[in-house]
């Protein structure tokens, strides 16, 4: 039975070595430019915080689309932020130098006369670092959109699924307040924050027709941004939330032949059932 | 009333099996959602990575990601092996072994969510009657045949698919070849209402294959445990992986030579592993491979102090005639409850 056993192994790397190479993919959410792009930016007029995939953990490209400004602010999961100046809208992040990792907070601040806009986005590193509760709870400006939570590692938004954003205003939950949704994919909806300050958005189901995910290579992807204003005695704030969101993980899946296989599964156990009944007189001793 | 709730060690492993099923699956709700805030990401137990709501999870999944990102891939890409690729494995091994050293393969028999799921659907087949179906000459075949599979597995789909699949040698969809085909994923994401994980991926033969496996595993476990004790366990890689360390764990089986073991093969009985070692050897060779701590051979052993459960030098249980008298009243050895014969009480 072992020799089979090892035959069998050899056998199935012989037929592996063979198998078609696919391309290699960037493991979603795990290198350090998993989330946080957006493509070109031409389906929306807000100001867009795009990041460039490449296999760094530490570091990654912003490009910053709208407003000219100096330079992006970088606040680390562990507290203290870091400036990096932006040279034709680009900059090279990196993690600070403590080398830690997990989500960071980028913002840019665009602030002329009155008119105070903030664009926003996150950028994961898959180096080890401390979750961002602590991130998430500082304050970074006058107003923000805040995820409650971030997706986790092996999760991501995806269409079709509803996650949960606070608005807040000097730190404040700000009730009742609009929040609009613009996906790439040509998707408006707005909502409106409850009395938490916590609005729960539906990513529109608006892949459909889009190029599928090919092989193992990572799943379709798009830019969302999400915005909102509020105004304080003369002053306008407005404030976006950007990155990425994916297809529906049902795309391309089918629970029918999931269904049939469990139940093969389970007709195959049947004849474990069938030969005998309860045994008599177990009890034993010595 | 305490004592009544605990009146023996079974019950007080299956008290303990519901916590870490409730911690392994819905953990997350305590501890945090983020993958940072989670017990470990080093479990010595199948908590499976793609539940979201888990309060900690699996080693096996991290080996397989390491394998191929970190190590496979940067090979593939740089041509060189270095130190760097080596240390985060270590760390890994290293972060897996602190758990392990103090609970070692108890993490197998009280803590892993898929044997408490098993050992519940094998509850239900005893309370219907089904008869237990052994791995043994004359049922299903030795023990022996069984073993080197959950080597192979390993070995194969641990280690090596992840590392071909990161040097591009094989696809990259056998990148963490075991998840795709383990059983736990798609029993604790379900126990969550998320049934993602039983859908088939449709885009590329390899998923598709790995996928079907891990179903029909799925399928075979639900209906195999009714009468089979504890099948995937028999095959799990992890058992394998922990059985690699058992020795430099503190908590350990123990059977010294013993004059007064009987080999009445009670032990055997009443191991859900059908280990023949627990009755038919002792001292090191006793504590075989498959054990998984969970108590059960010192239970039902009817001699005293010959088979124990150790901690360090510290006796956590051993086994005694009164007690095995007292545990045979209401539960067999193979795990059929005895009911109370009608008219018996009445007398």
């Amino acid at each position: 039975m072992r020799s089979i056993l090892v035959f069998a192994l050899l056998f199935g790397m012989t037929g592996l070595l063979w198998a078609q190479h696919d391309e290699h993919r960037q493991p979603t959410g795990e290198r350090g430019s998993g989330r946080g792009s957006g493509g070109r930016g031409g389906w929306t007029a807000q100001p867009l915080l795009l990041l460039e995939r490449g296999d760094e953990r530490a570091s990654t490209t912003l490009r910053v689309r709208g407003p000219k400004v100096p330079s992006v602010t970088v606040f680390g999961p562990a507290g203290g932020e870091q400036e990096f100046q932006l040279v034709d809208g680009r900059a090279k992040i990196q993690v600070a130098n403590t080398g830690i990792g997990n989500y960071h907070w980028l913002q840019v601040r665009d602030e002329k006369e009155q008119h105070v806009g903030v664009a926003t986005t996150v950028w994961y590193s898959s180096l080890a670092g401390p979750s961002p509760r602590r991130l998430l709870e500082t304050r970074h400006s006058e107003l923000e959109i805040v995820p409650t939570p971030l997706p986790r590692e092996h999760a991501n938004y995806r269409e079709s699924e509803k996650w949960r954003f606070m608005v807040r205003y000097e730190g404040q939950p700000l009730a009742e307040q609009r929040l609009l949704l613009e996906t790439e994919n040509g998707s408006r909806s707005a909502f409106v924050t409850d009395a938490q300050g916590v609005a729960t958005v539906l990513f529109p189901r608006d892949f459909a027709g889009k190029p599928g995910r090919s092989g193992h290579g990572p799943r379709p992807r798009a830019g969302f941004v999400l915005s909102t204003e509020h105004v304080v005695g003369e002053r306008h704030f407005v404030t976006t939330f950007n990155t990425v969101y994916g297809e529906d993980i049902d795309r391309g899946r089918s629970l029918g032949w999931g269904a049939a296989f469990g139940v093969f599964g389970m007709l195959s156990a049947l004849p474990l059932l069938r030969r005998r009944k309860r045994s008599e007189n177990k009890e034993q001793s010595c | 009333m305490l004592k009544s709730w605990i009146a023996n060690l079974g019950r007080l492993r299956l008290i303990v099996q519901l916590l870490m099923l409730f911690l392994t699956v819905y953990g997350g709700i305590f501890v945090g959602s983020y993958t940072a805030d989670k017990l470990s990401n080093s479990l010595p137990a199948l908590s499976c990575a793609y539940d979201q709501m888990n309060g900690g999870y699996c080693t096996l999944i991290r080996y397989q990601h390491n394998l191929h990102h970190s190590v496979g891939m940067v090979i593939a890409r740089t041509g060189e092996v270095t130190v760097a690729m080596i240390v985060p494995l270590l760390i890994l091994l290293a972060s897996f072994f602190a758990f392990f050293f103090v609970l070692g393969k108890a993490f197998c028999g009280w803590v892993c969510p898929l044997g408490t799921l098993q050992e519940f659907v094998g509850r239900i087949g005893r309370r219907f009657g089904i008869g237990v179906r052994r791995v043994e000459p004359g049922d299903l075949g030795p023990v022996s045949r069984v073993r080197p599979v959950k080597w192979l597995i390993l070995v194969g789909m641990v280690f090596l698919l992840p590392l071909l699949a990161g040097l591009g040698v094989v696809s990259h969809s056998l990148g963490n070849p075991f998840c795709d085909t383990c059983p736990s994923r798609i029993a604790t994401t379900l126990l969550t209402g998320n049934a993602d994980q039983l859908a088939l991926n449709m885009g590329d033969g390899w998923s598709f294959g790995l996928g079907a496996v891990a179903n029909w595993l799925i399928g075979f476990m639900i209906v195999g445990a009714l009468a089979l004790r504890l099948p995937f366990c028999r095959i799990c890689p992890l058992l394998a992986f922990n059985s690699l360390f058992q020795r430099l764990s503190l908590a350990r089986l123990s059977k010294p030579s013993r004059a007064n073991c009987g080999n009445c093969r009670i032990c055997t009985d009443a191991c859900p592993m059908d280990i023949p070692e627990i009755s038919q050897a002792e001292g090191k060779k006793a504590y075989n491979e498959d054990c998984t701590l969970c108590g059960r051979c010192a239970e039902y052993c009817p001699q005293d102090g010959v088979v124990s459960i150790k901690w360090a030098n510290i006796t956590v249980f051993r086994s005694n005639r009164e007690y095995y008298k007292t545990r045979v009243r209401g539960e067999l050895p193979d795990g059929t409850v005895k009911l109370p014969a009608k008219g018996k009480n009445d007398a």
